[in-house]
């Protein structure tokens, strides 16, 4: 919803489906954003030899300070996922409702802690 | 002269930011202190326990069975912890997108309490979140902290109670002296950040660290300039697509 609140104020238009569900061809709108995907893909996944691909070409691309933003960034976020899904927190009804309709488009409730109760 | 025990990624030349490789020799710091409900040893061996996770093979299958609670085994554990803590850790850290409430129910029955399930949620987090942006820079991880002595703080917020998730915790109106300074005072806390308020020493620590590593709060939404060397969309974009790949819908 950041994503989405941030592209308005620079009155830009972000693929936001594709990027959620890595299916962006290019980069999504976002500068880079194919290389941010590749790589956070490759920090989730266990094939070494695409996470250093994917971080040459990220630091190629942003440079050694953009590169340890970005890793700290998918650390955080792997984290704040488990404490989310850890202790069952519910969405709050603002940001349900904000995110309604690419939730519906992309049948992201699937992942609701609900559906897992 | 050695290098400090608790100082992560303070043997590695790099370009972190000053305020984030603080960040992180505050959170070695913590997790080896005596905590609310577990002492340091046992915190640092829950440390120790998320990372072997990785290399439990009832983990492994687990995650790749149609359902996590078809299979049954033991975790190969390092045998620090009691086995229903291995079991929180281990599901955690591999497979937190089927983590659900039934599960949850049954390691509290299991005998831990609500409050140490917590605590270990988040010594878990902090981890997780130093571990992983590691491996994305391609470094070691850093190595466990050295436990201190002492006794856990036992203390449950007196305003505490179930709420709407499945631990309990302390809607802001509930907030006593004890968690002055838990929630942000300018806006209506999220839920994250209600998510581990029944251990508040463990919910501010983790979101100081989320303030350095991500943004602080106060210019998440602030779309009029960049705080970090990438920009809010290309945070965003990373977040979402992490959370996507966790199945997070939160």
């Amino acid at each position: 919803m950041l994503l989405r609140a941030s592209g308005r104020t620079y009155d830009k238009t972000y693929d936001l489906a594709a990027a959620v569900i890595g299916a962006a061809q290019g980069d999504a709108g976002v500068p880079h954003g194919d290389l941010l995907v590749a790589f956070a893909e490759a920090v989730l996944g266990e094939d070494d030899s695409a996470l250093a691909t994917a971080r040459n070409a990220l630091t190629t691309a942003l440079g050694p300070s953009g590169l340890v933003d970005a890793a700290g960034v998918v650390g955080l976020f792997n984290a704040i996922d488990r404490v989310a899904d850890a202790t069952g927190i519910p969405l709050e009804p603002e940001k349900a409702a904000a995110s309604a309709d690419f939730r519906t488009a992309l049948d992201l409730d699937r992942f609701a802690v609900a559906e897992r109760t | 002269m050695g290098l400090p025990m608790n100082e992560p990624f303070a043997s590695t030349a790099s370009p972190i930011r000053a305020d984030l490789a603080a960040a992180h020799a505050r959170v070695w710091t913590h997790l080896a202190r005596p905590g609310t409900w577990w002492d340091g040893a046992a915190r640092v061996a829950i440390v120790a326990e998320a990372r072997q996770a990785a290399l439990c093979a009832l983990c492994r299958q687990r995650k790749e069975a149609l359902s996590p609670f078809a299979v049954e085994g033991i975790h190969d554990s390092l045998g620090q912890l009691p086995e229903i803590a291995v079991e929180v850790v281990h599901h955690v850290v591999t497979d937190p997108g089927r983590l659900g409430e039934r599960w949850y129910r049954s390691v509290i029955k299991g005998g831990l309490t609500e409050e140490q399930y917590v605590e270990i949620v988040g010594v878990v987090a902090h981890t997780v979140a130093i571990d992983t942006m590691a491996r994305g820079l391609g470094r070691n991880v850093p190595p466990p902290p050295i436990p201190e002595p002492g006794a856990p703080s036992r203390y449950r917020p007196p305003g505490a109670k179930p709420g709407g998730a499945w631990v309990s915790w302390i809607e802001p109106a509930e907030v006593s002296e004890g968690e002055t300074g838990l929630y942000p005072t300018d806006r209506p806390p999220a839920n994250i950040m209600m998510a581990m308020s029944l251990v508040p020493e463990e919910a501010r620590s983790f979101f100081d660290l989320v303030t350095h590593q991500y943004l602080p709060g106060a210019v998440m939404r602030d779309f009029s300039r960049e705080y970090r060397a990438i920009s809010h969309a290309q945070i965003e974009l990373l977040a979402a697509r992490v959370s996507a790949l966790n199945r997070c819908l939160y």
